[in-house]
């Protein structure tokens, strides 16, 4: 497609875009208050998931409903290794077990990979997600090792030269230091002949074979990798949280992160930021008490939509309820009403958007081209 | 390793005829996944959903109709009313599912369907938790108590109407699926879905069958779990969704009498095996972990033979 040249400085623009969004993520802390740096500590572990999440689905084109099972390896290894209440307390130094964890995540990863290589598409999720709930069930049915649902408490959290990563801005900048990492390592992955056998076995695997993709080895790496990045994020939430138990490692773990990839737009990182936000940073922000003194201010709506469900209620009395105070409205909606619009945001986004909210380049030309229509212009992504 | 059971003889038969029954859920439930696999090669997410709904649309009915207090031959009409609107209400949903989540997805990439379904399953769960506080709700307790004796073998009333009915119903959709016109369009489609519509098949309506004539079976399903179990809540479709599908897959995706034999051979395996299990030396698996053997197996027959173990005809793998 003949494109006009972009002018300087739009191309200057797209080429130091990460780093100058890098730079103004981490101005953030200066302008927040802890709740709302908290909450954005949730949100960039939940990038890392999904970014390494998206190496298996997006790149690969394997879908993945276990991997919560990863992220199980990784916290528990810290978990194991670090809190008082375990039998194999070790007292070893958070940076030690950071990569130990990433790696026995990764060796689950094999593990998993392995048998499941020649399964493809729906048959691989379900065993995922069946290996995803042996993980759980064994944590909690070996609780001679895991003391099972009672979960391992106290674990410690790392220092960093001599300065303990207590607050939640150093925690936050930690998380970002973490995703930028993860976020570099895929994208250069993405783009490199790894990248393209990968993008090749999500296309056709087939075909993929037949070019001379060794689709076994790459298949596995993909696992590996995802795993690797799934463990890391479980290292980091062991040591934030302080505390676990297998209740944080259920199937809604796996759920959550596959669907932080699809609605953002699978293969795509910004789409995994996005995601992350919408996913796990709206349902927190309603519940701030911030949220709910703006909310207070709705109360004209409140009455006046009671007023309405008065009128109704008095041609059926006792039907309808009143709304509640307008400033809890956040919170219910927040608590109550999340994995409906959650299930309901999946279907719609499939139906009306199946590339995702902002999806890579690629995608994006894959999907317009079943139209007739012009590819769509290619913007930053 | 000795045969010597440790175990005594009514143990074993009362384990046996535990793995019957919850087998026959498993079995009505495991026919909807295959059924809609055999046309749409797609895992039905929601299916236990669907089961869900209908065990609770059964419950209103029960309710409704007077619950506790119904006694005598009233109680056998009761039922049948909540069956049917059970039925009823499974065979909506579905085919509003159907219609909204799948039907513009027919021709997505595969995964897009199966995300989609996933979401109806979310959506659905969190929605019935919603409406009940998540709280659970407790089926009237109005099955007649009793049991018959056959051989060693000690059945209760419920136990017996729970594997009949369900025999029952796998009969007449066999029937219909061997017999009639409409079970001829739905084999015709799942051999080859253009092929079907060359030759005259609706193609969209005979989908719309096959996920009324699996939903059916599900809500049949839901109101013998709630008279069975009593306890329903949102989040139960899960478990026998997922053990249903394992059971579709233990007798070979896509086919019917599989679907059958695999739900018995399930339920069985999670009782009797279980207990096999305990027999060798150093093994004590508790109830708790009948869904670890559940998904184990699961796991294990996907990898090791994914065309089922009663699979006649090799099928594409998925």
């Amino acid at each position: 497609m003949p494109d006009t040249p972009a002018p300087a400085w739009a191309r200057t623009a797209l080429r130091i875009r990460w780093p100058l969004f890098v730079a103004l993520v981490c101005l953030l802390p200066f302008a927040l208050s802890d709740v709302w740096v908290q909450m954005l500590v949730f949100v960039g572990l939940f990038i890392v998931l999904g970014l390494g999440l998206n190496v298996v689905v997006g790149f690969a084109g394997l879908l993945d409903l276990g991997y919560v099972a990863f992220f199980a390896a990784g916290a528990y290894t810290m978990g194991l290794l670090t809190s008082p209440g375990s039998p194999i307390d070790s007292g070893l130094n958070f940076w030690l077990i950071l990569p130990l964890g990433v790696l026995i995540a990764s060796g689950v990863g094999l593990l998993l990979g392995l048998p499941v290589l020649p399964l493809r598409g729906d048959y691989l999720a379900i065993v995922t997600l069946g290996f995803g709930e042996i993980i759980r069930l064994f944590l909690i049915n070996r609780d001679d090792l895991t003391r099972g649902s009672q979960g391992l408490s106290a674990i410690p959290r790392p220092e960093l030269f001599g300065y303990r990563i207590d607050s939640f801005t150093a925690w936050f900048y930690f998380v970002i230091a973490a995703a930028v990492l993860v976020g570099f390592c895929t994208a250069r992955l993405r783009d490199s002949r790894i990248g393209r056998a990968w993008e090749a076995i999500r296309e056709d695997e087939d075909v993929a074979a037949a070019m001379g993709v060794n689709t076994t080895k790459y298949k596995l790496l993909a696992f590996a990798t995802g795993a690797a990045i799934g463990g890391l994020g479980g290292v980091i939430y062991a040591s934030f949280i302080g505390f676990i138990s297998p209740a944080a490692f259920s199937l809604q773990v796996s759920i959550d992160v596959l669907a932080i990839v699809i609605i953002g737009g699978m293969g795509s990182t910004p789409g995994v930021i996005l995601g992350s936000l919408i996913l796990i940073g709206i349902p927190r922000i309603l519940q701030f008490r911030e949220t709910g003194d703006f909310l207070a201010r709705l109360e004209w709506l409140r009455d006046g939509l009671n007023g309405l469900i008065g009128a109704v209620d008095a041609a059926a009395p006792g039907s309808i309820g009143r709304l509640p105070p307008a400033e809890t409205w956040g919170a219910q909606l927040a608590d109550d009403t999340r994995f409906i619009i959650f299930g309901a945001l999946l279907v719609m986004v499939m139906v009306l958007r199946p590339s995702g909210l902002w999806p890579s380049t690629r995608r994006r030309l894959e999907f317009a081209h079943e139209e007739s229509a012009p590819p769509a212009p290619v913007t930053a992504a | 390793m000795s045969l010597a059971l440790t175990l005594s003889v009514s143990f074993w038969s009362d384990q046996f005829v535990n793995g019957l029954t919850t087998g026959s859920l498993y079995a009505l439930i495991a026919l909807g996944y295959t059924m809609v696999y055999g046309v749409l090669k797609m895992i039905n997410f929601a299916h236990g959903e669907v089961f869900m709904l209908g065990s609770f649309a059964g419950y209103g009915a029960l309710v409704a109709m007077g619950g506790n207090d119904l006694s005598g031959p009233v109680i056998a009409l009761a039922i049948l009313g909540a069956i049917i609107v059970a039925m009823a209400a499974s065979v909506s949903a579905s085919v509003v599912i159907e219609r909204l989540a799948y039907r513009p997805l027919r021709n997505a990439p595969r995964l897009a369907p199966l995300i989609s379904a996933i979401g109806v399953s979310i959506f659905l769960q969190y929605l019935v938790l919603e409406q009940t506080s998540a709280r659970a709700k407790f089926y009237p307790d109005i099955f007649p108590r009793g049991s018959v004796a056959a051989g060693p073998f000690e059945i209760t009333y419920i136990q017996l109407f729970l594997i009949a009915s369900s025999v029952a119903m796998m009969a007449v959709l066999y029937a219909i699926i061997q017999r009639t016109r409409l079970g001829r369009a739905i084999r015709a489609v799942a051999e080859n879905p253009t092929n079907a519509s060359l030759m005259g098949v609706d193609v969209n309506r005979t989908i719309v069958f096959v996920f009324i004539l699996g939903a059916a079976m599900a809500g049949v399903a839901g109101v013998l779990y709630g008279l069975f179990f009593q306890t329903i809540r949102g989040s139960m479709g899960f478990i026998p969704g997922i053990k249903a599908f394992t059971a579709a897959v233990l007798g070979g995706i896509g086919s019917i009498p599989g679907a059958m034999a695999g739900g018995y051979a399930l339920g069985l395996a999670e009782t009797v095996g279980r207990e096999l299990l305990n027999e060798l030396p150093g093994i004590n698996l508790g109830n708790q972990w009948r869904d670890v053997i559940a998904f184990t197996l699961l796991v294990a027959i996907l990898i090791f033979r994914p065309t089922g173990i009663f699979a006649q005809r090799s099928t594409t793998r998925a």
